[in-house]
């Protein structure tokens, strides 16, 4: 067994080897894909109104890159949908669940994806909208058949929370640099997201590097979130006693200041 | 200019809400309506979370009525008596509304009514007040002097046990009225999720005939007990008050509530009257166009109206 597995790890480090030796003797001066993310730590706190992200690292020149910064596992999407009540009144109708999708999802490319890669390679990789179209399956509260419109209607809701984004030919190159200025929308929920660069050549994915985001509450904003959520009686009651004693407080100012008002 | 909401989780412009604070405390001051009506949508419409901003609006109003209540306190428009037993009649009608709307919800097609009513009841108030106040206007410029209306109940009203006097609204009652137009607003203010200032100003005025500005001082009274009920409920149970967001909007609030007062001494009980009626009519229309014109996004989060 113990043999085994020695022999085994013996192989890989020898397949390891020849790859490597193989890639410094091929004539283009092939270069491993990095990634560097920053900041890699995003607090959010009280004047918190999003981030500046900024994605570098080196690559292979020549090579296409996408960028996908994004949830790092699927998740399902519970959202109301409207129609019309009794055919006269917009209305919430019920819940549509959106199942295998992610909730952030940003994309960054140095150029057009269509052009890229191909529909089968997007969506083995999970480029582009319609790649998550295909993974992600629909259910209405009432059971009613979803149809793929519901869809567009999604990815609008997503794009307009600024969750979902795709901008082609922002990421630029430099030599074997590449470098990527992204906004990171206020709206994205703490946890921590994946930023993905794929090194893109004759319409395959051949070099792929990662880094972690982590996106957390920090100060004032994590103290008095905890204290609502763990301590909600203490919370409740501090809300309003600030409260009164402010309103109170202004009330007695003004009898002061107004005189005989 | 920005500031982070840690339970909304998301990130305001501080001036903008502190200013829409300010705006809706005048109109608190002014009406003795808590404005949720009015801040909710507005809330909405920055980006907060219908469930949150209707919850914490309910933490806001608490500095905005107090604010209110003292300022009506010292020029003598609240009456206490009438102000507890509209209270405790609106704390058994909550409490019956909510298991009503559980029933209506498990009956399914509930939300439809629910805007029926919240539109028709809007409607029907403002109308009314409107068309009644309009009335009493044109009858001063006419040179009369308004007519004090009746300050008893007629009829079947002052046949009814328990009559008490209330002297600071000039009025004698049984005290079963106030309690059930209490039950009244709290059903119907519980099954439209609302506060119900806009509903138990106009009972306070045309049933309980009591006079205009101690019907404002009171309501703001009886508002700050019920909005102190709902934001503990609210924070205890759904975690949905943002402490903060209701911090910046009570800045604003508190000292509209101040100057709405101020103003309202310089103006006449009708034309108050005219004015709010003039508003819930703007925001009923403001509402029905919303339900018969397509909304731009067809999906949304979970909570609010």
């Amino acid at each position: 067994m113990l043999r085994n597995n020695i022999r085994s790890y013996g192989r890989v480090l020898l397949a390891a080897t020849a790859l490597f030796v193989l890639s410094a003797l091929t004539a283009e001066p092939a270069r491993a894909l990095t990634c560097q993310v920053t900041p890699d730590n995003i607090g959010i706190s009280l004047i918190y109104n999003g981030a500046t992200l900024t994605i570098t690292g080196e690559s292979t020149p020549g090579d296409d890159l996408i960028v996908k910064v994004s949830s790092t596992q699927y998740t399902d999407v519970h959202l109301k949908y409207k129609g019309k009540a009794s055919g006269i009144f917009w209305m919430k109708l019920g819940t549509m669940e959106f199942k295998n999708v992610p909730n952030v999802y940003m994309l960054y490319s140095t150029g057009p994806l269509n052009n890229m890669m191909g529909a089968e390679a997007r969506a083995a990789n999970q480029i582009g909208y319609d790649a998550i179209r295909a993974n992600a399956t629909m259910e209405r509260s009432d059971h009613a058949e979803v149809g793929p419109e519901w869809f567009d209607q999604f990815l609008k809701f997503k794009q307009k929370e600024k969750l979902y984004s795709i901008t082609e030919g922002t990421v630029t190159r430099n030599g074997n640099q590449f470098k990527l200025e992204a906004h990171w929308p206020f709206q994205a929920p703490p946890e921590t997201y994946n930023v993905q660069v794929l090194a893109v050549r004759n319409g395959q994915v051949v070099e792929q590097a990662t880094a972690p985001i982590t996106v957390a509450q920090v100060g004032m904003v994590k103290k008095l979130s905890g204290l609502a959520f763990n301590n909600a009686a203490v919370y409740g009651i501090m809300a309003i006693v600030i409260a009164m004693v402010a309103g109170f407080a202004v009330g007695a100012i003004f009898k002061k200041g107004g005189g005989s008002h | 200019m920005f500031m982070y909401l840690p339970i909304a989780l998301t990130s305001v412009n501080y001036l903008l809400v502190t200013g829409l604070g300010l705006f809706v405390g005048l109109l608190s001051g002014l009406f003795g309506v808590g404005g949720g009506f009015l801040m909710t949508p507005l809330l909405m419409m920055i980006g907060i979370p219908p469930t949150i901003a209707a919850a914490t609006d309910a933490n806001q109003i608490v500095a905005a009525s107090a604010s209110g209540t003292l300022a009506h306190w010292r020029l003598g428009n609240v009456d206490v008596k009438m102000g507890i037993y509209l209270l405790i009649g609106g704390f058994i009608g909550g409490a019956a509304g909510v298991q009503v709307i559980k029933v209506l919800r498990a009956s399914g097609g509930a939300d439809f009514l629910i805007k029926m009513t919240y539109v028709v009841m809007l409607g029907l108030v403002g109308s009314f007040m409107f068309v009644e106040s309009l009335h009493a206007l044109r009858k001063n410029k006419a040179g009369k002097d308004s007519a004090a209306p009746a300050k008893k109940s007629g009829g079947f009203l002052s046949k009814l046990p328990m009559q008490t006097e209330f002297v600071k609204s000039g009025v004698t009652h049984s005290a079963l009225v106030p309690l059930a137009l209490g039950v009244f607003v709290g059903v119907l203010a519980a099954i439209m999720g609302v506060g119900g200032g806009f509903l138990m100003v106009p009972v306070m005025i045309y049933m309980l005939r009591m006079p205009m500005h101690v019907v404002v001082g009171t309501s703001l009274f009886q508002i700050m007990f019920t909005c102190t009920e709902v934001t503990f409920l609210q924070s205890y149970s759904n975690h949905t008050v943002d402490f903060l967001l209701a911090l910046l909007l009570l800045i604003g609030s508190v000292f509209g509530a101040q100057i709405g007062t101020i103003f309202g001494r310089k103006l006449k009980g009708d034309q108050l009257k005219i004015l709010l009626s003039l508003i819930v009519l703007a925001v009923t229309v403001k509402i029905i166009l919303e339900l018969v014109m397509e909304p731009s996004l067809l999906l949304a989060y979970a909570g609010g109206h």
